[in-house]
């Protein structure tokens, strides 16, 4: 994967290495890449660069990505899912223009690495391929601890009992815990993490999965791996089990399915149709369409 | 029988210090500012023990040293030298040679602690019942059940209405306040205890309240306190030995009636005199 210095000409006769950013960076953000990856769940800090996009939109994940990329990569980028959305698309025209031989896909079986924002695709990822999230946020920490130095020892020591207070607040505001999105989870034993604002529904797929998960966070300049077949724990109560998004019809008592293509296995998009009918719908684009061609090609 | 707690030569001197702090401050010098190096003695050369069951006092005027001397076996600040061992379960620990975590571990789960400052010792954002869940997740009990239940129970003995359980400790009274830092201290069964001036500032009728609930609480559990005060009521009410302080020295110590009928130090004899 990691290309050596090929240059490339950008716009207007700029000139910049392969992968936009130059190789000292590209060098200092696989350190940080390998660190994560030796201490799962651990927060490396790195020098984020100055990128052509606003931080906030995904810089971390990017400058993640573009130390990843070598000429005979194919990178998926999906933003909730979908692979079309003006975000996703800009993300990818970026990866093509500043990384020549590098094809792009939105077919999650064909990319070897997939950039991400709020989803883990519906497919099952595979030793070769790596998933890079954007992440806004990366310390589980900042709801219970102000001070970035305090929240680092906490993390050292993993001093997390304030965390399972927060759970045992929300049990006794709510009879249940009611966090939707980026769910403290603790990787290999030890460190928690933030999994960026995934659903629920994802987190079981960051524990002893094939592939590599990697985190970067842009403005907070940090980066956080879970490598493949290491524990991934959403943390909770002994006798208050975790518990994912179900889509059940409160009319019918089954799941929901996908409008589109009838998938009862995915995780879906709620919003209202032409008529004001709630309707559902896959929010993995690529997972929905294949669904519908493999359809198609059965009749 | 061992003593639950042997404190030997404890110091703490805040400031760069220099060989001559020790021989400079103290009782006979009038003052614990070293007037070599302007460093402040908090606690100077304190030993003694701590039995099992027992509640010891530790008196003295604003300024001598008693916070210091009970933050130290607390982890809360460290020594500039001495030593102290604590015993639990027939294992001694020596509590200054431990590291962090063993230190933490062992505060969490063998320790409580009451301040005056009830800021210090609750988190005001989460509810009482949530500032007891704290500890007891801290001591790695993760049902959420038992603590629920355990807080309850625990706040119940504290005489805090149960209604209140899910409130914000920030919106109770004083007294309410110590009450819920007192169940927090007691909620991991620890068998010791500091207490540290619990309630000073409170209404004398609360006061009277929280010192019974002290002893009640003492007799059933047979937990050994440190009670630091300057309110020799409190020492009377509460402890059968008691330690007196100045400029940081421990400048007498023997039976709490003893002291309080028979002060030896002269300094002893104004605070009692003072007090009546
Ligand atoms: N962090 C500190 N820095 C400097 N001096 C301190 C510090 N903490 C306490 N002291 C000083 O140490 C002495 C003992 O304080 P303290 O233990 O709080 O007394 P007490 O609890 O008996 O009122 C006082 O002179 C106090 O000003
Ligand atoms: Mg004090
Ligand atoms: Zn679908
Ligand atoms: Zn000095």
């Amino acid at each position: 994967m990691f290309p050596t210095d090929t240059m490339a000409q950008g716009h207007e006769g700029a000139e910049y290495g392969f992968a936009f950013l130059d190789e000292d960076a590209k060098r200092e953000l696989r350190r940080s890449i390998f660190k994560a990856v030796c201490i799962p769940g651990h927060q490396v800090p790195y020098a984020s660069r100055e990128m052509p996009i606003a931080r906030g939109f995904g810089t971390g994940g990017m400058q993640v990505t573009l130390a990843l990329l070598g000429p005979r990569d194919c990178v998926k980028v999906i933003d909730q899912g979908a692979d079309d959305s003006v975000n996703a698309a800009n993300i990818r025209a970026f990866f093509s223009l500043t990384c020549p031989g590098v094809s792009g896909t939105t077919l999650t079986e064909a990319a070897s690495v997939i950039q991400t924002r709020h989803r883990i695709p519906e497919l099952p990822l595979r030793n070769d391929q790596i998933l890079v999230f954007q992440v806004p946020y990366p310390d589980p920490l900042v709801l219970v601890e102000p001070n970035a130095a305090t929240r680092r020892r906490m993390h050292g020591r993993a001093d997390y009992a304030r965390l399972w207070v927060k759970l045992y607040e929300d049990m006794v505001a709510f009879d249940e815990i009611t966090i939707s999105h980026r769910y403290p989870t603790r990787i290999n034993g030890h460190y928690i993490i933030d999994p960026s604002p995934i659903p629920r529904y994802d987190v079981p797929k960051l524990h002893q999965a094939d592939c590599l998960y990697l985190f970067g966070a842009g403005r907070e300049k940090r980066i956080y791996a879970v490598p493949p077949h290491t524990d991934a724990i959403p943390i909770t109560f002994a006798d208050v089990p975790f518990t994912v998004e179900e889509f059940i019809d409160r009319k019918t008592g089954k799941r929901h399915c996908c409008r589109r293509c009838g998938a009862t296995d995915s995780f879906l998009d709620e919003f209202p149709d032409e008529d004001g009918n709630r309707v559902f719908q896959c929010s993995d684009a690529a997972y929905c369409d294949s669904r519908l061609m493999q359809q198609e090609a059965a009749e | 029988m061992t003593p639950i707690l042997n404190v030997e030569h404890l110091t703490r001197i805040h400031g760069k210090g220099c060989d001559r702090c020790l021989t400079s401050t103290g009782p006979e010098h009038d003052t614990n500012i070293c007037p070599h190096c302007g460093s402040v003695v908090a606690v100077a050369d304190a030993s003694f023990q701590l039995h099992r069951g027992e509640v010891l006092g530790i008196m003295g005027e604003s300024g001598s040293g008693k916070s210091s001397l009970v933050k130290m076996l607390y982890f809360d600040d460290q020594p500039t030298s001495g030593r102290a061992t604590y015993d639990l379960d027939g294992q001694s620990h020596d509590l200054f040679s431990l590291n962090e975590a063993q230190q933490r571990r062992l505060r969490d789960t063998a320790m409580g602690m009451v301040y005056q400052n009830p800021s210090l010792g609750l988190n005001f954002d989460i509810s009482a019942g949530g500032n007891i869940a704290e500890r007891l997740l801290m001591s790695d009990e993760l049902r959420y059940g038992v603590i629920r239940e355990k807080a309850r129970a625990l706040l119940a003995r504290t005489e805090v209405p149960p209604a209140r359980m899910d409130e914000l400790p920030r919106n109770f009274s004083g007294g309410m306040q110590q009450r819920v830092q007192i169940a927090r201290a007691l909620s991991t069964g620890a068998p010791l205890l500091f207490l540290d001036e619990v309630t000073t500032g409170l209404d004398l009728s609360v006061q009277a309240r929280i010192l019974d609930l002290i002893m009640e609480l003492q007799e059933e559990s047979g937990v050994s306190m440190l009670v630091v005060t300057h309110d020799l009521g409190v020492v009377r009410h509460l402890t059968t030995r008691t330690i007196v302080m100045k400029y940081g020295r421990i400048i007498e110590s023997g039976l709490t009636d003893q002291i309080l009928e028979d002060p030896q130090a002269a300094y002893t004899q104004q605070l009692v005199s003072s007090a009546l």
